[in-house]
């Protein structure tokens, strides 16, 4: 298959087109009420301007491009001290914003391609896929170990691989290996089992969707999961009747409906296939009436939006023949493919349930910490990191913290944990399936 | 740098601020050699994050006694390469500096640290409906760094400048000794005033960050009336909307009154240099009044309404008009991102920003816009021009927002000459550069009045014996 996923060179001219103003280092909005905050993790922990959201990523990118900067180990840690959340991209307004992400994940994949990428620690998850197709270094068998509870109630989850059904739940590799978080998958499944959803899984035959590797700058690993994956998916969609990819993992749907754009057969390979993300299904059948919300929760929550639902799904809108403004300049975002509003209505419909807000939300959502590889390369920063987040939530005095996102569960429940707080992130679907 | 003595330095300043806040690394340098103006890019040897008072004052001192550079840097935001540092040195990173010390909504008096942003403090005066007079700069920038540079703010025509809103301060000497200015000087608690007391607060604005590093600084800070009334007019020649500005101006009755060039009034500012329409007016002004009730608003819409018939009885070309909307609000609802990252500045040009940005008699803004025009299109470059009245006296700021592609050298130098030409023109006509690069500081002291560059020299020798502070950017 034949991918476009650009090379730090390639996006040059675009890294030019940022002035080093300095507007995304803070989160703002003008309301009223005018509301501010961190918004760069990297920024809080490091501070020096070039850990320091677009602007010092953008730097370190113009120093590499125009050889002023080469790799030493300092370079290279400073490179993936990043979560690559965008945070910093919502706030810019300049021809570069939507390719801020890309651009700091093209500078890591230069770092590997020259050799000196990715960080010794994320070598593993590397080294992982390739013997266990996920990043866990977890063996195959262990894959299906959250199903467990169904087989002992003897009400077992389709195995898609062997009999057909018009839905995957493609479970991601977090849920199933990461053990803190198998409560996400679980409530998953007894959600579309009490719905009586017709869905399978593709058990010890899933690999991982690759977003991991994105991350780190491991495009060709990346491509081999993907085209794995695409493959896979096409198969079920010609043999065993799937239409529909669901996944409760914010990571898994990040990569499949936005990392598999860049490859050119990405359409012919999902054809007749809608990919869509856990919480926007059960809003749909909450709609239709089909999810009956009986049960109540008289819990005091709030929600983190994450940033792979969130704010890495803007659409942006270019004047690509230069007939608005000038070619390829940056026109505005559209959010509407992001997961901000269906959390919150389902959270919201929960009987008894009281909902309070953060102060930074939505495209502002301060990130958990966890993504951009820096859970595994930086455990500890990470986790010091969600503990910033779990105290906002606290401040907002709510009991609980929901999300829709196993990297988020896991990052933020460590970062609770950190700081002794009560406080415990959920997965949407663990509530949905207690009031169900 | 003698290495030996590299690695000597990094470990007293490491000693100092703790290993984390202290580097010598390439990458990090890198990220401070750079802004967004022509000013060409210059790496510090070291960087170093400060977080408390003592630590300045143990940096500078031993600054001081090693005489090594130090240049103070907040948001990096400024359009003049002012912390670009000239000799190497020190960069003393204040951004973690940033507690709004105290908020007190009764006496309107704000204190803060040199950290603190823009959106920071716009965050903190809403809870209680007020205000400050909001930079067209990045919500990131420094409260304090604006407003000793003199900077310049939504309020300028009530208020003043943001130099003019401050009330104390604290400062650390370049030989690490604290000093106050201010009301705080004679009671720790009280920032209310600089005063009547010698304005000492004057040894520290607008030298640059040359003689001390400001450490705590009180402002006024002001109430918010609810009812906001935008006066807009368009006219089709300098002349004419200096004359209007001039005489709405006299009745004070407005909080910003600005007028910008069509080529400024474009989202972005066009680059290169695209003509006017024909029928477009030239010039574009907006007065924005805020009223606390519905009666203050008339009042005003009538004053404004009386100059306007005024203007136009002279035969002028002013007429009321629609100013567009995004250009509006970037101008309003400050601080703004849109201007902020400086969208509607240099989104086209990509990349550089910077300007001719001077304090100018009001009677001579005509000419030099004309000036400006001349040497500006002469480049291919737009006279994307602003001019607005400062508290109701009869000068103002008149500069030129001069975005260009940073990614060309030579698109670079062209912008930098043509900034240089206009600078030149302005002086001859009695204006001031206000947060100059350093070409711009040479060509005032070309100009200057011996004993003005003697007492610079001299107050600069008194506070700073070894020139370690911000070293070169006078032009001294």
């Amino acid at each position: 298959m034949k991918w476009n996923i650009s090379k730090l060179k390639d996006l040059e001219h675009k890294i030019w087109r940022c002035t080093a103003c300095g507007t995304c280092k803070v989160a703002y909005d003008y309301g009223p009420p005018t509301k501010s905050g961190e918004i760069c993790p990297a920024g809080v922990e490091f501070g020096f301007e070039g850990f320091m959201s677009a602007k010092g990523k953008i730097a370190f990118a113009r120093g590499i491009l125009s050889g002023e900067l080469e790799w030493d180990d300092e370079l290279l840690d400073a490179i993936y001290k990043c979560n690559v959340c965008a945070g910093c991209a919502n706030q810019c307004e300049l021809d570069h914003k939507p390719y801020i992400p890309e651009i700091i994940e093209a500078m890591r994949r230069k770092a590997v391609e020259d050799g000196a990428g990715p960080m010794p620690t994320q070598k593993v998850i590397a080294q992982s896929m390739r013997d266990y197709d996920n990043p866990y270094q977890g063996p195959r068998r262990v894959r299906t170990d959250w199903t467990r509870p169904f087989k002992k109630a003897k009400q077992p989850i389709k195995d898609i691989n062997k009999e057909s059904a018009p839905m995957l739940f493609y479970v991601g590799c977090t849920g199933a290996y990461n053990l803190p978080v198998r409560d996400v998958p679980v409530a998953t499944a007894s959600i579309f089992q009490k719905l009586g959803l017709d869905f399978g899984i593709l058990g010890e035959e899933e690999i991982c969707c690759g977003s991991t590797l994105m991350r780190i700058g491991d495009a060709e690993g990346f491509k081999r999961a993907a085209e794995s994956n695409l493959e896979k998916f096409k198969w079920l969609h010609e043999n065993r009747g799937v239409n529909n990819i669901v996944t409760s993992c914010a990571g898994c749907y990040r990569a499949i409906k936005k990392d598999y754009t860049m490859c050119e057969d990405n359409d012919r390979m999902l054809e007749g296939i809608t990919v869509i993300h856990t919480a926007e299904l059960l809003n749909n059948l909450y709609k239709e009436g089909t999810l009956k919300l009986t049960g109540n929760l008289p819990w005091k929550v709030t929600y983190h939006d994450p940033c792979h639902t969130g704010r890495h799904l803007n659409k942006f809108k270019f004047d690509e023949d230069g007939s608005v403004a000038w070619k390829d300049a940056y026109l505005e975002t559209s959010e509407e493919d992001c997961l901000y509003d269906i959390p919150r209505e389902l959270l919201k419909a929960i009987p008894d349930i009281e909902f309070t807000e953060m102060d930074r939300i939505r495209a502002n959502s301060y990130c958990c910490g966890g993504g951009g590889g820096v859970m595994t390369g930086y455990g500890d920063w990470a986790t010091k990191n969600a503990s910033l987040r779990i105290e906002e939530g606290m401040n907002t005095g709510a009991e609980h913290m929901v999300s829709i996102c196993p990297f988020c569960h896991y990052n933020l429940n460590q970062g609770a944990q950190r700081i002794g707080s009560e406080m415990k992130l959920y997965d949407l679907t663990e509530l949905i399936d207690r009031v169900l | 740098m003698h290495v030996r003595n590299e690695e000597l330095i990094l470990k007293e300043l490491a000693s100092i601020v703790g290993e984390k806040n202290a580097t010598a690394a390439k990458h990090i340098r890198y990220a401070y050699s750079y802004d967004m103006s022509f000013v060409k890019p210059k790496l510090p040897d070291f960087v170093v994050m400060a977080t408390t008072v003592e630590q300045i004052q143990k940096i500078l001192t031993f600054a001081n006694k090693e005489k090594i550079p130090v240049v103070p840097y907040t948001g990096g935001t400024n359009i003049g390469g002012l912390t670009i540092p000239e000799r190497g040195g020190i960069l003393l990173d204040l951004k973690r500096m940033d507690k709004i010390i105290k908020l007190d909504p009764e006496a309107l008096v704000a204190v803060i640290e040199p950290g603190v942003t823009h959106a920071q403090l716009a965050s903190a005066l809403s809870k209680y409906n007020l205000r400050f007079g909001w930079p067209v700069g990045p919500p990131s920038s420094s409260v304090s760094s604006c407003a000793i540079s003199h900077g310049i703010g939504g309020l300028n025509a009530r208020y003043g400048l943001q130099s003019q809103e401050i009330t104390s301060m604290e400062v650390v000497l370049p030989t690490g000794e604290l000093v106050r200015a201010g009301s705080c000087a004679i009671n720790p608690d009280a920032w209310h005033s600089v005063l009547p007391m010698p304005q000492m607060d004057g040894l520290f604005k607008g030298w640059l960050g040359g003689t001390g590093v400001v450490t705590k600084l009180g402002i006024n800070v002001h109430h918010t009336p609810p009812i906001l009334k935008i006066f807009t007019v368009s006219c089709d020649n300098v002349e004419d909307m200096y004359s209007y500005m001039l005489n709405l101006s006299n009745y004070e009755i407005c909080d910003d009154l600005t007028g910008v060039s069509w080529w400024l009034a474009q989202v972005p500012i066009p680059y290169p240099y695209k003509p006017k329409p024909d029928s477009d007016p030239e010039w574009f002004s907006y007065a924005t009044t805020y009223s606390f009730t519905e009666k203050e608003r008339e009042a005003r819409e009538e004053i404004w309404g009386m100059v306007l018939k005024e203007e136009q009885k002279k035969g002028t070309s002013i007429k009321e008009t629609h100013y567009p909307e995004e250009a509006l609000k970037a101008r309003t609802q400050l601080p703004s991102q849109i201007v902020g990252t400086t969208k509607n500045y240099c989104k086209q040009g990509g990349g550089g920003i910077s300007w001719p940005g001077t304090f100018t008699p009001a009677n001579k803004w005509a000419p030099v816009y004309n000036k400006w025009k001349e040497i500006l299109t002469g480049h291919n470059l737009s006279p994307s021009v602003r001019m607005s009245m400062y508290r109701g006296v009869h000068y103002g700021m008149l500069r030129a927002m001069i975005p260009f592609n940073k990614q060309s050298a030579e698109e670079t130098e062209n912008a930098r000459r043509a900034i240089v030409e206009c600078l030149k023109a302005d002086l001859d006509g009695g204006g001031m550069p206000y947060k100059p690069p350093v070409d711009f500081a040479t060509e005032i002291n070309k100009r200057a009045h011996p004993g003005y560059l003697m007492l610079l020299k001299k107050i600069k020798k008194l506070l700073d014996p070894n020139d370690i502070m911000n070293p070169g950017k006078l032009g001294i």
